[in-house]
């Protein structure tokens, strides 16, 4: 496959539409103030799972809440956490992997084996434990399912490192005098960095997903608070007269997963090892100035390049 | 090992529960920490916990004031079912349509199912019971599913929609699954050789691949029959049934440790248990194992 065909296989329509919906439930959590109608948490018992109308234009909630300024402050909730856990994974996560796949010796034996204990645990149960000997509440639960999400990436860091650390170009770098940090940090890891970014992509589709079952149960967001995972568990008796109410965040988490899934493929479908490149600003302006070879008959612009500029003019 | 260092992870939390146990005064809570042992130190009351574990007594529950081995297995059939119904579900879909996907590679069978596990991957186990729940509404609206089953056909018709709710998500990983150790199986020299030998395909897969492609599935299906295990809470709390996971997640709840030690001592044992049958099942399946000496 040529890179114009590879280009053309990551932007299909799915990975367009889920680039689409992503941007739009990060660009709403973000200015969820400004977007929201109503203020999530007033409470308004004289319109309780009101139908939709001019002032609520999804309806209302069973306590009479707003339930389209719920869902946008649920996105934000629901994002933030989300990312938090895989944040919290990947700052020990990487770290601890590179140095295990690099040093190897005893660090890697030990840690290797605990992530191997850890990972033989349903993780939703080790979360359970973790946030009956933390407390209950959000932030208990995003440190909690952050931990948990430590020992697949640092396996996952680890292999990688040991694949890269056998290749001609670390050789290299050891034998111009670089020291260990420097190889790690310069060397392996931007190489082996999208591989890392496909996982981090997965895992924040999987902690959306932990996430809404935690609070789901309760365990997590506490009352008033808008969650997907915590809208779904107060309206879920109502499914009956306000279906909507109750499915919507849902299907809200449903999609937003999805689409956290398909990006992760689409970006994994795009990468294969000899080019690992992700659509880069820097690219994207070479292109630019590549775009119109054409019309300098004078050009020394090789063919090939010149494919390579039209092709990134698609980014 | 692994258990070790789960109970030492619980073993934290008597601790702080004394903090929780403080509203009363200081003679009741004397007595409340006498009657659970709390007046031990915690190397004591660990190596007591221990003692009751090997006589099979999982520690007395803060909140019910009783062995959390009552409690479990007062409500232990709901999950168990519920676990067993979806893993069941779950095999039999799962591995025909992996074979299905492999043998229809690129075909739009191998599209049409590979987009039905997409979205059943992200569908919480939440959201799929709700649903069912509006569902049985819609068309039978005058079915009761509350309360706690008391005969075994009662079980069963409870704690079967909760089943189908578990199994998507594991259809999907499953299906997966099956589907990549198929493909890679079609691809090897032996199935060239059965071919060449004049063989139809159907039958090489039948006789051949099946049995090594089914080797992942089953590790990773004692991997999620632990999932499914305590994930079960999410689909008893939409269905109102009283299981052993809403117990645990209660017990988290109310910080009722011994009854969190105790429930999930008791999954693990149970985990454990299923995943070394399932080991003992690859020697059934692939004669070179029972020779070798893995295991």
């Amino acid at each position: 496959m040529n890179r114009r065909e590879r280009m053309r296989s990551f932007f299909t329509v799915p990975v367009l539409l889920s680039v689409a919906f992503l941007l739009a439930v990060l660009l709403v959590s973000v200015f969820a103030e400004q977007l929201a109608p109503h203020d999530p948490d007033t409470l308004d018992p004289a319109s309780v799972l009101a139908a939709p109308s001019a002032e609520h234009p999804l309806g209302t909630d069973p306590s009479g809440r707003d339930l389209l300024s719920r869902l946008i402050f649920g996105a934000r909730s629901t994002m933030l956490s989300a990312f938090l856990v895989v944040l919290i994974s990947a700052a020990a996560g990487i770290p601890l992997g590179m140095l295990a796949g690099y040093r190897r010796g005893i660090l890697d034996k030990v840690l290797m084996r605990l992530c191997d204990a850890v990972l033989s645990f349903p993780s939703l149960l080790l979360a359970f434990v973790l946030v009956a000997a933390f407390g209950r509440g959000i932030g208990n639960v995003v440190l909690s399912l952050g931990i948990l999400y430590v020992p697949m990436l640092a396996k996952l860091t680890r292999s990688l490192v040991l694949v890269e650390s056998g290749k001609l170009y670390v050789e290299a770098a050891h034998a111009t005098g670089f020291g260990g940090a420097h190889i790690l940090l310069r060397e392996i890891l931007p190489n082996i960095f999208s591989t890392l970014l496909i996982q981090l992509m997965l895992d924040v589709g999987y902690a959306i997903l932990d996430l809404s079952a935690m609070n789901f149960i309760g365990l997590g967001v506490q009352p008033p608070t808008a969650d997907w995972g915590a809208m779904l568990q107060s309206a879920r008796i109502h499914v009956k007269n306000a279906p909507l109410v109750a499915l919507s965040p849902g299907i809200l988490i449903v999609l937003t997963v999805v689409a956290f899934n398909i990006l992760g493929d689409g970006i994994s479908a795009y990468l294969d090892p000899a080019q690992r490149k992700l659509p880069s600003i820097k690219r994207f302006k070479k292109a630019l100035l590549r775009r119109d070879p054409d019309a300098d008959p004078g050009s020394k612009v090789l063919p090939r390049t010149r494919k390579a500029g039209e092709e990134a003019a698609h980014e | 090992m692994v258990i070790f260092l789960l109970v030492r992870l619980g073993d934290v939390d008597p601790v702080s529960v004394v903090l929780g146990g403080k509203q009363s005064s200081p003679q009741t809570i004397e007595n409340v920490r006498r009657e659970f042992g709390l007046d031990k130190s915690i190397p004591e009351q660990y190596i007591n916990w221990v003692k009751g574990l090997l006589h099979g007594e999982f520690g007395k529950s803060f909140k019910y004031r009783q062995e959390s081995g009552q409690i479990i297995f007062a409500r232990l059939p709901v999950t168990l079912s519920i676990v067993t119904i979806a893993a069941l579900i779950a095999i039999l879909l799962s591995i025909p349509a992996g074979i299905l996907m492999a043998a229809k590679q690129h075909k739009w069978q191998d599209t049409g199912i590979s987009v039905v596990q997409l979205i059943l991957v992200a569908c919480p186990p939440f959201l799929t019971a709700t649903l069912m729940v509006w569902m049985l509404y819609l068309f039978s609206p005058q079915t009761a599913f509350t309360g706690s089953p008391r005969t075994f056909s009662e079980l069963m018709e409870r704690t079967f929609l909760p089943g189908v709710a578990m199994s998507f998500v594991m259809i999907a990983l499953l299906s997966r699954i099956m589907k990549s150790g198929m493909t890679a199986e079609l691809k090897s020299d032996y199935f060239l050789a059965a071919k060449a030998k004049g063989l139809s395909t159907a039958a090489v897969m039948r006789r051949h691949c099946l049995r090594n492609a089914i080797i992942p599935v089953i590790t990773s299906l004692g991997m999620m029959i632990g999932i499914l295990l305590v994930e079960s809470v999410l689909v008893e709390e939409v269905f109102s049934l009283n299981g052993l996971g809403v117990a645990l997640v209660e017990a988290v709840g109310a910080s009722d440790y011994p009854l969190v030690q105790g429930i999930t001592m008791f999954m693990v044992f149970v985990f454990m248990t299923i995943s070394t049958l399932l080991d003992l099942l690859y020697g059934v399946i692939d004669p070179r194992i029972r020779k070798g000496k893995a295991i």
